[in-house]
């Protein structure tokens, strides 16, 4: 079985964020950047079914040189190994275009299964995984909070609205993208980071994937127009007093507004 | 070495990651309540497979004192360290303890004495078969250890003072005194007692000094609570009190030899412990400077006084750039352990003294001041400045006292 995983590396969530000059993307230079942290629960869930069974898990994600180091980490964790898209024409690619890389790759090894986070932290489109699952022809699943095995297909539940689930059966190959919190996230031990550096990273372009010329800002259909901090609001009003007496003006203020 | 490699940073990573999830919910109950650090420090050990690195360490260093006692090799190329080229053993060892600093120096503390002070005693002191019975234990914290030399009336000068005695009885040895200050003492399974071997018409301060193993439950033993103390709240100290405690010979760490070592040797090996300690104290500072600087930092930005960040005020940015060359300076003296250990090298026992004189220093004055710089807040405990400042002063007592490293300082210049 082969399982492949994609990820995105996006800024620390401790990190602060402040807008880039152009007021279009936020300022990326000495930021911290870790693992999109619904793609370590796709990892995650990959790992389990090799630990499983027989199974190889090959980790891809697009960026710069910094990729490098969430894709050791994955590798830390027991992937087995990476492809690395670091191409500078890929830059500025909307969902289409970086789902287009990824079904290259996806493609290209053919696995049994993909799995990816649901969205990502930075971006929270969500709109990546279903792209790829169209774009390689397979059928996938959104918002998978538990996976079940069995032969030749497997049997999912999705996380709706209001707290319902629902049960869905895929057959393989498919793809799953996964809601945070459908297991628990291993940390890599000393000696997996260790073996990771003598696990191949296979780097390659958007040319070498065939996808060079549907890729980067001048392909997409989307581009990012402005990011900007929304201006704080006024007419706060600060209720004083003890608790009580600020617990019956909250009180009067929620039925005045007709809340209750 | 001039910075962390992709592989280091991939541990920091992950370490905080441990740090945040595991450590950081229960900060609360460790420096104020009663929860003993070692459960978290066993998962540290278990999630990162740090038991496992311990065991192969242990395997090899096992497998050359046995090829020492049968005569195969040189006893002095069985203690021979080893470089392994690129200090990722150093690293691994010195990046858990600067991460766990950051919020909780007292577990690097309780960690440290468990397997580096107690269990490199019995790895370096003991025979093949102390090492098997008591080391491996002690260096995957399945035991926790406790070394005891301290007295209630000896600190500084730890063996001219030292009251603790062996009296030989045939085959045992009674052992009795009293010892206080000892970090694990209250919860320890295992505890290196150090004391004097009674040496009728042997002046008290040229009396050899022997180390024995004792185990918790042992008759006439007693391990006191925990004691109150300024800081480093998370490492549980207590007393250790020895009224005729019978061991035989196999209890004595290198058995008949160390009985026949002269009387300096005992103390010459203590040295080498307090070099150690004293390596491991520079990265406990990094740690907690590197916290100070990181808070005080966000602090300047975020605190308004007179319509600006007071970060704008050239005072507070005076003490942000002390931290920062005190950060600088003990980042480099980490890598240059790492380099060190790379090599196989150590430092001189002056160099060593030097390095925790100066980290020690460093800590105490980056907390006080991250202190200052939150003012009002940073007096409340609900500020992390205010633990940080309380568990930095303990740099500069334990593991040798400024005014010791000074001495050892002078003493290795002026030889």
């Amino acid at each position: 079985m082969k399982i492949v995983v994609c990820l995105k590396q996006v800024p620390h969530s401790d990190a602060r964020l402040d807008i880039n000059g152009d007021g279009t993307w936020i300022q990326e230079d000495n930021l911290k950047f870790e693992i999109n942290s619904y793609d370590t629960y796709a990892l995650e869930e990959a790992l389990r079914i090799k630990d499983a069974g027989e199974a190889e898990v090959v980790v891809v994600s697009i960026g710069p040189d910094r990729v490098t180091q969430a894709l050791r980490t994955a590798l830390g964790m027991g992937a087995d190994r990476a492809v690395h898209v670091n191409d500078s024409a890929v830059e500025g690619s909307d969902a289409l275009g970086i789902a287009k890389v990824l079904a290259a790759i996806v493609k290209a090894e053919s696995p049994d299964l993909v799995v990816t986070g649901l969205m990502s932290d930075d971006g929270n489109f969500s709109a990546v995984p279903p792209m790829i699952a169209e774009l390689c022809d397979m059928p996938s699943a959104t918002s998978v909070l538990k996976v079940d095995g069995a032969n030749g297909s497997l049997t999912v539940e999705r996380e709706l609205e209001g707290g319902a689930m629902e049960v869905v059966e895929l057959p393989k190959p498919c793809l799953l993208a996964v809601q945070t919190g459908l297991n628990q996230v291993r940390y890599a031990s000393l000696k997996g980071i260790m073996a990771a550096k003598k696990k191949p990273i296979d780097v390659k372009t958007a040319a070498d994937l065939g996808v060079g010329d549907q890729v980067g800002a001048g392909a997409a259909k989307v581009r990012m127009e402005k990011v900007y901090q929304p201006p704080k609001g006024e007419g706060a009003e600060l209720l004083e007093g003890s608790t009580d007496d600020v617990v019956g003006s909250l009180m009067n203020k929620v039925k005045e507004l007709g809340l209750l | 070495m001039i910075e962390w490699s992709e592989q280091h940073q991939m541990i920091r990573d992950v370490v905080q990651r441990f740090i945040r999830e595991e450590v950081v919910p229960h900060l609360e109950d460790l420096e104020h309540g009663d929860l003993p650090p070692y459960d978290i420090l066993r998962k540290m050990f278990a999630t990162f497979g740090m038991s496992e690195l311990a065991r192969q360490r242990f395997d090899r260093q096992v497998a050359k004192a046995e090829q020492a006692e049968a005569g195969e090799i040189p006893k002095e190329e069985a203690r021979k360290r080893e470089g392994d080229g690129t200090g990722d053993g150093a690293a691994m060892q010195l990046i858990p303890i600067i991460e766990l600093c950051r919020y909780c120096p007292g577990m690097v503390t309780a960690l440290g004495v468990s397997t580096g002070l107690t269990g490199a005693a019995v790895m370096g002191k003991g025979t093949v078969a102390q090492k098997k019975r008591w080391g491996l234990d002690l260096l995957t914290l399945d035991k926790i250890g406790a070394w005891a030399i301290t007295e209630p009336g000896s600190g500084s000068d730890a063996f001219g003072g030292m009251k603790s005695s062996a009296r030989r009885e045939g085959d045992e040895f009674v052992l009795n005194g009293s010892k206080t200050f000892i970090t694990n003492g209250p919860y320890a399974d295992t505890i290196v007692f150090i004391c004097k071997l009674d040496e009728p018409g042997v002046d008290s301060r040229d009396r050899k000094i022997l180390h024995f193993v004792l185990e918790k439950g042992m008759p006439g033993l007693t391990q006191s609570k925990p004691m109150k103390k300024m800081g480093l709240h998370s490492s549980p100290t207590g007393e250790l009190f020895l009224q005729d405690v019978r061991v035989g010979m196999d209890r004595l760490l290198g058995e008949e030899k160390a009985l026949e070592s002269k009387a300096g040797e005992g103390r010459q090996a203590s040295k080498a412990t307090f070099q150690m300690e004293r390596s491991g104290v520079a990265a406990m500072a990094l740690g907690i400077v590197e916290r100070c600087l990181e808070l005080s930092v966000k602090y300047a930005k975020e605190r308004v006084q007179w319509d600006q960040p007071i970060g704008e005020y050239q005072l507070i940015q005076e003490k942000l750039a002390r931290m920062e060359v005190a950060r600088m300076n003990l980042q480099n003296l980490v890598f240059r352990t790492v380099e060190l250990s790379a090599q196989g090298k150590s430092m001189s026992f002056g160099e060593a003294s030097a390095m925790k004189l100066y980290a020690a220093r460093a800590a105490v004055e980056v907390a006080m001041e991250a202190v200052q710089v939150y003012g009002g807040n940073g007096y409340m405990a609900e500020y992390h400045v205010e633990q940080l400042a309380r568990d930095a002063k303990v740099l500069q007592i334990y593991a040798g006292t400024d005014e010791i490293q000074i001495r050892a300082i002078a003493r290795d210049l002026l030889a």
